[in-house]
């Protein structure tokens, strides 16, 4: 998956010598997905196992606490990311294209896949855990690789499509 | 409690970790955007760099936890401690001779570019992510000591701060490599 997205940053790469800032931020943006997707899995996990969440596809209060807990994390996360990574890139003097444009671009990309995880993990939990598996030990490493593949996708998407 | 946790709880012990990580990958990106970027071998370098990054979170992370556990279950010592650092380097080398097997394959399915000789696809993955190591076993050995013995619970402490250092000392790494081989 990390070749996958490498190639697939390798094929753009007249994006990223036009847009250099997304070099300087992609790593921490990998990072801020997966860092938040790891925390998703391990709580549910917890919880399928104490039972503060029944293993069915459904709405609880347990769900839309952690929901809405690492909603206002990935989004206090990601104004300190652009923050930090856009006064570093004017300190570097590195090139900031569409200033603006970048930052709706990148908000959209994190807040799109995170829903998508947010989903796609709480299902895969349920669905693990009724099999008698530990989702921790199948997600976590799936959930990496994905955010890893999913990010660069999705910027390099948005950003063929707005810039 | 975790399956008590609010909403707030949740943000204020998550949140603080994510800035030490968000700090350590915008160093990465310094490396990437401004010592990497000018190479003329761009193009071929960024198609390993992602995955070297997963290779690193694959190794490191069960290596710090590996020692976390040995050092909460009081089953630390120097021989448990060396099997832990061959068996992270062996598989390192492994797989970083695979990241650089399969960097040749796409090279010559896809991007057909002449630009490296395939050495180089072998060499750099596998020196490169030798010196990260190097730097991530000490340090997260000495911080999972430094928090046990201070009484935290080092699975919760050592994780973040180690993806900030291994983050950007994979690409620091990634970088030195590709001076010292001459990389064009």
């Amino acid at each position: 998956m990390g070749l996958i997205s490498g190639t697939l940053l390798s094929s753009n790469e007249e994006i990223l010598y036009t847009i250099p800032i997304m070099l300087l931020i992609i790593p921490a943006l990998n990072s801020l997905i997966g860092d938040i997707s790891t925390v998703l899995v391990s709580r549910l996990t917890t919880h399928l196992y104490v039972g503060t969440i029944s293993p069915k596809i459904q709405k609880s209060e347990r769900l839309k606490e952690d929901f809405y807990g690492l909603f206002i994390t990935i989004l206090l996360s990601l104004a300190s990311l652009l923050f930090l990574g856009y006064l570093t890139g004017i300190v570097l003097g590195i090139e900031i294209v569409n200033p603006f444009l970048m930052i709706i671009i990148i908000i959209i990309t994190i807040l799109l896949i995170f829903f998508v995880m947010f989903i796609t993990l709480f299902i895969g939990a349920i669905f693990l855990f009724k099999r008698g598996m530990d989702p921790n030990n199948f997600l976590i490493p799936f959930l990496t690789s994905l955010a890893d593949f999913l990010t660069p996708l999705f910027l390099i998407l948005f950003i063929i499509i707005f810039i | 409690m975790e399956t008590q946790d609010s909403k707030r709880k949740i943000i204020k012990e998550t949140f603080p970790s994510e800035i030490i990580s968000i700090i350590g990958d915008l160093l990465a990106g310094i490396v990437l955007s401004v010592l990497i970027l000018p190479f003329d071998s761009f193009i071929v370098l960024i198609l390993m760099i992602p995955a070297l990054l997963s290779l690193r979170g694959n190794l490191s992370g069960p290596f710090i936890a590996r020692t976390s556990r040995d050092l909460v279950i009081g089953n630390f010592s120097k021989r448990t401690w060396i099997e832990n650092v061959l068996a992270s380097y062996t598989l390192s080398i492994i797989t970083a001779f695979f990241i650089g097997l399969f960097s040749i394959v796409l090279n010559l399915t896809i991007f057909k570019l002449t630009i490296l000789s395939f050495q180089y696809y072998l060499t750099i993955p596998i020196i490169s992510i030798i010196l990260t190591l190097s730097i991530s076993i000490p340090c997260s050995t000495g911080l999972n000591y430094v928090a046990f013995k201070r009484g935290l619970n080092p699975n919760n402490v050592v994780n973040p701060v180690m993806t900030a250092i291994d983050d950007f000392s994979t690409v620091f790494c990634f970088f030195l490599t590709i001076i010292m081989l001459g990389v064009p």
